[in-house]
């Protein structure tokens, strides 16, 4: 099937944000489960923007972005049959992955000179963080509920999870034993699950 | 953090869904997780947060990207599903005689009772089970029969790096080691790391390969089937070790004959060792 065929089957692509995504995309990978390059090429217009963003958000070099998102994405249709619409959100399913081998480019980096250079730099690196962060996060809602946040608690989460960085390392860079950053991560991300779900 | 045990465990379902949790951490976490329901309950939640996290960065991506996603996707074998029997992403290859190979459940890993999944479930059902201790002891039963001999003088600098890049996967904190027989003789032995991408691979008691021929090691998986490395002559039954890189997710260890006594690029052979290393 050529690609705007698919694009006429299954529409274009919406934003991988809100709650009309989730069925649809659910049922889209349900259909790439079964081998259909169409509904693929939907799922990519559908979660690509989320898989670009938070693959960008902790990857940074743009060469490489495009690279983990190409995994990405070949993940997705290799292992659409593995998605189990009972255990989750199809956009948390792919997101999962994307976030997954975004983390794991990075700390396979993590190695190499210049990023040795820049992790001697710790606060450098947070403001960095901490701004591109503050600059790309155009979803109000959730940047109202991260607002909810105490300082700690978002700093936990948006370290780790847009900065890719490990709950030893976010601890080092908070200067807070890792205990803390743990429950933090945990507290965080439930409140912000309520926050969500309550809005 | 030392122990993760009862609601300890527990509280880390935060880090890790925002995958910050590495190594020994994380496979004792993915233990835990197994055997504990409301953790998985809990973890899907936080997923579902995380994932806003993600929707809340979305951007466009390059035009190009869902093109060229499509097309590699045209090229590429889907997994099947995940059930309790096939698990994981299986190789197939040409074969002369037909049908295949059928026979692996012979040739995985030492009596292990189930194999890994998708990449990002298999590399946990490995670490469940991995023996990173098991990496040490053969490292220095590799390094006892000689084959990792260090002794400076008598290499060149490539033969150096090597030696360090095998003890670089050899002691990642992600190492697991996997073994099997191999078919026709003797028993293999890979440590991969995830983290470094590669794996090393060495192998005890090979029968000799026919004169002219060698052996040959092969990575197979969802990126395609790629020639690894032609394994060295086995010295006091001992062949390699011998370091792979470019493993990918879902990637299995293909061992064949090469007649051509080099490495060949076109898998022809029907391997005698399949490993998946997921």
């Amino acid at each position: 099937m050529g690609i705007s065929d698919a694009r006429r089957r299954h529409g274009p692509g919406r934003a991988a944000d809100g709650p009309a995504v989730g069925t649809d995309l659910e049922a889209l990978i349900c259909a790439v489960a079964r081998g259909d390059q169409g509904a693929f090429e939907a799922v990519c217009a559908q979660a690509g923007r989320a898989v670009f963003g938070v693959v960008r958000a902790v990857v940074r070099d743009p060469a490489q972005v495009e690279e983990v998102c190409q995994e990405v994405l070949l993940e997705v249709w290799c292992a659409a049959s593995r998605f189990e619409p009972g255990r989750g959100s199809a956009l948390a399913w792919v997101t999962t992955i994307a976030h997954r081998r975004a983390v794991d480019r990075v700390r396979s980096e993590h190695r190499s000179a210049a990023r040795q250079v820049r992790a001697a730099s710790h606060h450098v690196d947070y403001d960095e963080v901490a701004e591109a962060v503050e600059i790309r996060l155009d979803c109000e809602r959730v940047r109202r509920c991260l607002g909810s946040l105490t300082s700690v608690q978002r700093e936990s989460v948006t370290l780790a999870y847009y900065g890719g960085y490990t709950l030893r390392q976010v601890a080092a860079l908070l200067a807070v034993p890792e205990g803390t950053v743990k429950t933090r991560m945990r507290d965080g991300l439930i409140r912000l699950r309520d926050c969500l779900g309550g809005m | 953090m030392r122990r993760l045990r009862g609601p300890q465990a527990h509280t880390l379902a935060g880090a890790y869904a925002l995958d910050a949790v590495t190594g020994a951490d994380r496979a004792r976490f993915e233990r835990h997780l197994a055997g504990c329901q409301d953790c998985a309950g809990e973890l899907r939640e936080l997923r579902e947060a995380a994932a806003r996290l993600a929707a809340a960065v979305a951007a466009d991506p390059p035009a190009h990207l869902v093109e060229r996603a499509v097309t590699a996707a045209s090229r590429t074998r889907q997994w099947p599903p995940d059930t309790e029997r096939e698990r994981g992403w299986r190789p197939v290859w040409p074969t002369r005689r037909g049908g295949g190979l059928r026979r692996g459940g012979g040739l995985r890993g030492g009596g292990r009772p189930r194999l890994a999944t998708a990449p990002g479930g298999a590399r946990r059902a490995v670490s469940r089970r991995a023996a990173v201790g098991g990496a040490a002891v053969f490292l220095a039963a590799a390094a006892a029969s000689g084959a990792v001999a260090v002794s400076a003088e008598q290499h060149l600098g490539a033969d150096q790096a090597r030696v360090h890049a095998i003890a670089e996967v050899l002691n990642a904190p992600d190492a697991v080691m996997v073994t099997a027989r191999v078919t026709g003789g003797g028993r293999a032995t890979v440590v991969t790391s995830r983290r470094d991408r590669a794996l090393v691979f060495t192998a005890a008691g090979l029968p000799a390969p026919p004169a002219g021929a060698g052996y040959q090691l092969w990575l197979m998986g969802p990126a395609g089937d790629r020639p690894a490395v032609v394994l060295p002559a086995p010295d006091h039954g001992m062949t390699g070790p011998v370091i792979a890189t470019g493993v990918k997710a879902g990637d299995w260890v293909g061992l064949t004959i090469t007649t051509a006594g080099r490495m060949s690029g076109h898998l022809a052979a029907q391997p005698i060792l399949m490993l998946n290393l997921a």
